[in-house]
């Protein structure tokens, strides 16, 4: 007898005996095992027999198939080994098959709809797999740049290496305005793992390219950024 | 020059909350104020866990700073302070404490904890940041978080896989990409940043970000200069939306010296 026990979050949302050679998952409804969930890709990994095995291979899905927390292509399924799909678990129980190590959990929970965390191994590794294509600002390998164009500063040149970047008179800011009519604060440059983000200080005009902008901007490679007197060139280094 | 060695002064008041709906309160925080510590601890897992991975958290890391340790040689990173260095290490000391825990005891299996700790030292501000508690940086005006979410949304939201409205409504935005206790490494979030006198700080667990918007946190923040009045408005504003969860809030002012102790240092300095 062969199963997968299909799980999200712990809670056990079906229980699909394996009768057939070969079981397709993914999003879209024409795989066995369907997975509405947009972190599944629509035809993600399948399940087929080979002689007296099992075997999961991942259909080169953009968020990857891990099988006991290791990211694979293709691997042997073994009773109780546990395949994360996206979000959800897959547990395959098989009493054909020779079993031998304990499964070991992937997700780790605290009682049902608390926090809980992901082995970070496996985000590691799914992490790792999702930014491959789609790399960005993550970890300091793209570093944003100020290049003063007008205006009077203590430097021409600012890296933007502090997780906040101040532009003022204030000696706490980064970008040290220099003038009697400086403001103490002008404005404030926000580095999270999403890029780079302006916002002008209380009260005061922020322009990029010409525009005036309110809240949160993004910066972009290229922008030209006018508050509190400079005008500066922002744009991304390796 | 004479910025240099300025000392700031810190007036910070911190309070936590069960909510409305949770049995027990799994945060913890804590105030150093001789140290110039502040730090926030949202725990979670089973059969009360929460509450000791959150609290082994807070009390290894306070230890840490008191005892005044010696650095692991390998645990140094030049890019930042020694200061900055500590407050990373307690954070990796705190997780490997309570990772053991969690082995020697199986109802401990699987607990966890987030952590969120700045150190205010001269007038240099460190951080070491696990989880997704929350630090955020009020100055001219604006509310800045200086942390990042260590939460699989977040994460996806990062990398433009989702946007943040998607983030916001998602089901799995509990769900933790990095935790203290769940493996005997963590990596640590470490940040530096100078800070001036009118900077102020809000460290909290999700019960409260969840709940109240940076905006909100923001004019609560300016509305008084009394932190205590403004832990006691941010808590009452999370529980009057619900309280679903624990609500835990350290806000820090930080002020320049007083006029005596400026006086003092001028005429020690004309006696020399």
């Amino acid at each position: 007898m062969t199963k997968i026990i299909l799980k999200f979050k712990d809670k056990v949302l079906k229980e699909i005996p394996v009768e057939k050679e070969l079981i397709t998952i993914g999003r879209k409804p024409d795989n066995d095992i369907e997975i509405d969930n947009l972190a599944v890709s629509g035809h993600h990994a399948r399940i087929f027999k080979m002689e007296d095995w099992f075997l999961i291979e991942d259909l080169s899905s953009l968020n990857g198939t891990f099988v006991n927390g290791k990211m694979i292509r293709e691997s042997p399924l073994k009773n109780g080994d546990e395949i994360l799909i996206g979000k959800h678990i897959l547990k395959f129980i098989s009493t054909d098959v020779a079993t031998s190590a304990e499964p070991e959990a992937v997700l780790k929970k605290g009682e049902a709809s608390e926090t809980m965390v992901i082995d970070s191994k496996v985000q590691q590794e799914m992490l790792a797999q999702i930014s491959k294509d789609r790399s960005l600002t993550s970890s300091g390998e793209v570093m944003g740049r100020f290049t003063v164009l007008e205006g009077g500063t203590d430097q021409k040149e600012y890296d933007l290496t502090e997780r906040m970047t101040s532009i003022g008179k204030e000696h706490s800011a980064k970008i040290r305005l220099k003038g009697f009519f400086a403001p103490k604060f002008a404005a404030f440059v926000n580095r999270n793992k999403e890029g780079y983000f302006i916002s002008a200080a209380s009260g005061k005009e922020l322009r990029v390219n010409g525009e005036v902008v309110s809240g949160k901007h993004r910066l972009q490679d290229g922008d030209i950024i006018q508050v509190g007197g400079i005008k500066m060139h922002f744009y991304l280094k390796q | 020059m004479e910025e240099k060695g300025k000392v700031l002064r810190l007036v910070t008041c911190g309070k936590t909350d069960k909510g409305l709906v949770r049995k027990e309160n799994e945060d913890h925080f804590c105030i150093e104020k001789d140290l110039g510590l502040l730090a926030v601890a949202d725990g979670m897992g089973g059969h009360a866990s929460g509450e000791v991975a959150s609290k082994m958290a807070i009390d290894n890391l306070r230890e840490y700073f008191k005892e005044k340790k010696e650095l692991p040689i390998d645990a140094h990173d030049p890019r930042y302070s020694e200061i900055t260095n500590r407050i990373s290490s307690g954070v990796k000391v705190a997780n490997q404490a309570i990772y053991e825990a969690s082995r020697s005891r199986s109802h401990w299996n699987g607990m966890g904890t987030t952590l969120s700790a700045v150190l205010v030292s001269e007038n240099r501000l460190s951080i070491a940041h696990v989880g997704d508690s929350r630090i955020y940086l009020i100055r001219g005006g604006v509310i800045e978080q200086i942390t990042d979410d260590h939460t699989i949304v977040f994460e996806q939201v990062a990398r433009g896989l989702m946007t943040r409205e998607e983030a916001a409504r998602s089901e799995m935005r509990n769900i933790l990409s990095r935790a203290l206790g769940i493996a005997p490494e963590v990596d640590v979030d470490i940040e530096e940043l100078t800070v001036s006198k009118g900077d102020k700080l809000v460290i909290c667990s999700d019960g409260l970000s969840e709940l109240v918007s940076d905006n909100e946190m923001l004019s609560e923040v300016q509305s008084s200069k009394s932190p205590e009045k403004v832990c006691d408005e941010l808590v009452n504003l999370a529980n009057q939306r619900g309280g679903e969860d624990n609500i835990t809030v350290i806000v820090a002012f930080l002020h320049g010296e007083s006029l005596v102790f400026r006086l003092l240092k001028v005429l020690g300095w004309r006696r020399r």
